[in-house]
């Protein structure tokens, strides 16, 4: 934080401590965005101390967190208390989904568990779930996110892909809860295969999407009316119990719920599976093109472990794979939610309401739990490169306090160049933001920019730090 | 224009950008691309039409858009999602004596019998994919043909790389979008923006300007595509605020669905009138993956279809007297299978429609080979493609718009004339 970056934990130098630097790599890759603290705490454990910390999250007490969410009522609740205590009449849901989000924002921000928010912001964008396409999407969403996605991220991937597979709100997106015997819905079973799990050029041919299509009939959710509503539940009366080929594969007739479950397994299993999850991840956490060795290294390791994602991740973030994707000269774009939020983290701003950060999340396009398509926001540099005045203007907004709920303290503002030499102030600030990692030039264009101030007030701190946040440098993972 | 003209305008810019990163993409090998950026002088060509380009996102339903009502075979594929005839409780509105609208899009009656709106059927992509994501990507690319293609650029954006810019304005394209769409992926002067009525850097006014400065000095060091979404960003923002969207009245009593769709239409119109030159407008309309529920008469496809046409026909009606001021197009990247699934939808095909409006179009009719539904006829129980998107878009490149490289923008596909527009 800001207020906090003038003082011992400071490099003494500018820009060498930062180069090469495993430690600050990984607190910029692992976090949803730096702090002097987090950097510090880092530094003291050690590159594996610290990132296995972060891999045993259950062991990290984030009670400050907890208090946080305590108010958000429909977060525990199951689909059907949420239609009791949250009724659509009047507008529950919508409440539902504002808790969600909220809570999402909340946790990136606050949470000590830094890297399982990371990943599971990982998972969420593979297991795409379009969370306010219907009032009932917005209530399973919220299940969804409990019970599939942050009890499985860091657990086996075979776990993870068949609690999605049951999820109520993924069977209600992409229609398997209607996919019957004799006219089957074809949509859950190509994206099972194309998005997650083999991917397109994965070898699995349109006759197989209708055979897992087959093989996953009478897979749906029970109704409205008990408690268990919105739960998995196999109908035999629609499950096509003929014989079925998937991947060259035969399986017999009359397996019932064992056809889909076995389907799960050949997925789950593949080599092209690992495969393709080992590359999302490393791009995700590492750089738009990663080594081929890393990747090798790291499908291995998913194959081997039976698909541990814990594992799993533990090898993405390796000094091995830092050094073979040279991750210090990477030019991977932080999203917006990474950007926006790193930027609150950043600067020790306090969030009293997460409203006015989802509203800056929707205006560049990034808002959790809203993206239509089942494959995810895009993690790509053409999809997100051209779009920077929003990004500009939050940077502006947060630090002139135009974010509501969103507060900058202005003692830190006032402390930040406290003690710093005039023609340091620019280094001071990168030192904060960034743990010293700015491009030179991007320094030079902070300090032109102090340097031409007539006084360096709070005010001029505000556009300065806002300037930083809109620079080159801030924007890479 | 010429490959060998192309070649010659070509500048020693390069956008290095890395193929994978840059596309998000799963195949193909690691490796960098180099693309030629236009470098044309400003206000050296001449004044052309907007390009209006509306990507229905999911595949909407052809069959129950521009329903086949004279194809008995769409009442054997769908006995529960079948539009009647005309003259049957809700039937199709006709448009031809064989093909009808659906009655939610009743709407396009407006621009179709002033024969300024033209439907393209059984038409597609060549790629047999039945991937959205795939086939999205080899349609934007313009490599439907080469599905392995690592091609970066989108076929729009190498539209716009082959022709001079039609005048002196920041912007030749913009998508009323969050992100890029592929297909103007590398386009020159081109940025995504969601809402062009709102488009102003925040911060003090009394450090905007040194504010303004650093941002366009740091940005001018950084890599593609930011460093030219940097500075076409800063150089558009007078330009789009000189622009009074909120007060926008449109023309002819013309009224816009209050819809998102309806807004991005209606800025359309304000972006064409207001003379800035723009070349393309883009607009990525989600949501037509009706896989569930679908309709066609009071389904979800049903909502949607009304507001698209309700979108389209306040566009015609307010830029009635100006159409040679714009070709607009509307298509998806695939159509849907002609049989009905279980859930009341359907799931992915092959053949859809395509709709053009504007300039030069042969309106009032529907074009292309009509394959039939008979079973013996379907591509794997899809519509077949008789018509490539591409040679409709070619029309609208060249008759449409005043011409372009096709060389280029298609890497070499050898377009067949249509007719849909002289």
């Amino acid at each position: 934080m800001l207020q906090q970056s003038v003082g011992a934990t400071a490099p003494k130098v500018d820009r060498p401590a930062a180069l090469r630097d495993p430690i600050l790599a990984l607190v910029h890759r692992a976090t949803f965005g730096y702090t002097t603290e987090e950097h510090a705490r880092a530094r003291s454990m050690g590159f594996e101390g610290w990132r296995d910390e972060q891999l045993a999250p259950d062991a990290i007490n984030d009670s400050a967190l907890d208090a946080e969410l305590a108010s958000f009522g429909s977060l525990p609740l199951t689909f059907a208390q949420m239609l009791s205590a949250y009724p659509p009449s009047s507008n529950g849901d919508a409440v539902v989904a504002t808790e969600l989000r909220s809570a999402r924002i909340l946790r990136a921000v606050l949470s000590r568990r830094q890297l399982f928010e990371r990943v599971v912001e990982f998972w969420t964008d593979h297991f795409n779930i379009d969370g306010i396409g219907s009032a009932q999407l917005r209530y399973l969403k919220s299940v969804d996110d409990r019970e599939v996605i942050r009890t499985h991220a860091l657990g086996r991937f075979r776990d993870l892909l068949g609690a999605s597979a049951k999820s109520g709100a993924m069977l209600v997106y992409l229609d398997n809860a209607s996919n019957v015997a004799g006219a089957p819905n074809e949509n859950y079973a190509r994206e099972l295969m194309e998005l997650h799990t083999l991917g397109s050029d994965g070898g699995y041919s349109e006759t197989d999407v209708v055979e897992v299509a087959r093989c996953l009939t009478g897979w749906t959710i029970r109704a409205v009316g008990s408690g268990a509503a919105g739960t998995f539940r196999f109908d035999a009366n629609t499950h096509d119990d003929l014989s079925k080929i998937v991947l060259g594969v035969p399986i017999p007739p009359g397996g019932g719920q064992q056809d889909g479950e076995t389907v799960l397994d050949l997925l789950a299993s593949h080599p092209n599976t690992a495969a393709r999850i080992a590359r999302k991840m490393c791009v995700f956490f590492l750089d738009y093109e990663p080594a081929q060795t890393t990747v090798d290294r790291v499908a291995a390791r998913f194959l081997e472990t039976d698909g541990d994602l814990r594992e799993t991740l533990r090898e993405v973030l390796s000094r091995a794979s830092f050094e073979e994707i040279d991750v210090w000269s990477a030019k991977k774009l932080r999203r917006p939610m990474h950007m926006a939020l790193g930027a609150v983290r950043s600067t020790g701003a306090s969030v009293a309401a997460a409203v006015g950060l989802a509203g800056e999340l929707q205006l560049m396009g990034h808002a959790p739990f809203t993206w239509a398509a089942p494959n995810g926001f895009p993690d790509a540099l053409g999809a997100w490169g051209t779009n920077l005045l929003p990004r500009w203007s939050f940077a502006s907004r947060l630090t002139a306090g135009g974010v509501p709920g969103a507060l900058l303290p202005l003692s830190s503002l006032s402390q930040l160049f406290a003690g710093v030499p005039a023609n340091r102030r620019a280094a001071q600030l990168d030192r904060a933001l960034t743990g010293g990692r700015m491009a030179p030039a991007d320094v030079t264009e902070l300090q032109a920019f102090l340097d031409a101030q007539p006084t360096v007030d709070v005010n001029v701190a505000r556009e300065a730090v806002a300037l930083a946040l809109s620079l080159p440098s801030t924007q890479w993972l | 224009m010429s490959h060998e003209k192309r070649e010659a305008h070509a500048c020693a810019e390069y956008w290095k950008l890395s193929r994978r990163g840059f596309l998000g993409a799963a195949s193909g090998a690691a490796a960098t691309i180099a693309l030629p950026r236009v470098a044309f002088a400003r206000g050296g060509g001449t004044p052309r039409p907007t390009l209006v380009g509306i990507f229905l996102r999911g595949a909407i339903d052809g069959l129950s858009t521009v329903v086949p009502y004279g194809d008995a075979g769409l009442y054997t594929a769908r006995p529960n999602l079948a539009v009647g005839a005309p003259g049957t409780t809700d039937g199709a509105v006709d448009l031809d004596g064989y093909f009808g609208l659906n009655p939610n899009a009743a709407a396009l009656l407006t621009p179709f019998q002033a024969n300024r709106l033209a439907f393209v059927h059984a038409c597609g992509s060549p790629d047999p994919t039945r991937s959205h994501f795939d086939a999205m990507r080899t349609m934007e690319t313009g490599t439907p043909d080469n599905p392995t293609s690592t091609e970066a650029a989108g076929w729009l954006a190498r539209h716009l790389q082959s022709v001079s810019p039609s005048g002196t304005g920041p912007l030749r394209a913009i998508a009323q979008n969050d992100l890029m769409p592929r297909v103007l992926a590398l386009a020159p002067n081109s940025l995504p923006i969601l809402d062009p009525g709102n488009f102003a850097l925040a911060g003090a006014p009394a450090t905007e300007a040194s504010r303004r400065a650093a941002i366009s000095d740091a940005y001018a060091r950084t890599i593609e595509p930011l460093r030219s979404a940097a500075s076409n960003t800063l150089d558009s923002i007078s330009t789009l605020e000189a622009i009074d969207f909120a007060g926008y009245v449109p023309a002819n009593g013309a009224v816009y669905p209050a819809s998102p769709f309806g807004a991005v239409m209606r800025n359309t119109a304000a972006l064409i009138k207001a003379g800035i030159d723009l070349e393309v407008a883009h607009y990525d309309y989600g949501g037509w993956d009706h896989h569930n529920d679908q309709g066609p008469l009071t389904g979800t496809l049903a909502g949607m279809l009304g507001d698209l046409a309700a979108g389209l026909e306040a566009f015609y009606l307010d830029m009635q007297g100006m159409e040679d001021r714009y070709v607009l197009y509307a298509k998806s990247e695939f159509g849907r299978r002609v049989a009905e699934n279980g859930s009341a939808g359907t799931d992915h095909g092959s053949g859809g429609i395509m709709m053009v409006m504007g300039n030069r179009v042969q309106g009032g009719q529907v074009h292309g080979v009509w394959p039939t539904l008979d079973p013996s006829q379907l591509d794997n129980g899809d519509v077949r493609v008789e018509t490539d998107y591409r040679d409709v878009v070619a029309e609208i490149l060249t008759a449409g718009i005043g011409g372009t490289d096709l060389g280029n923008v298609f890497l070499g596909h050898g377009t067949t004339p249509l007719g849909v527009v002289v």
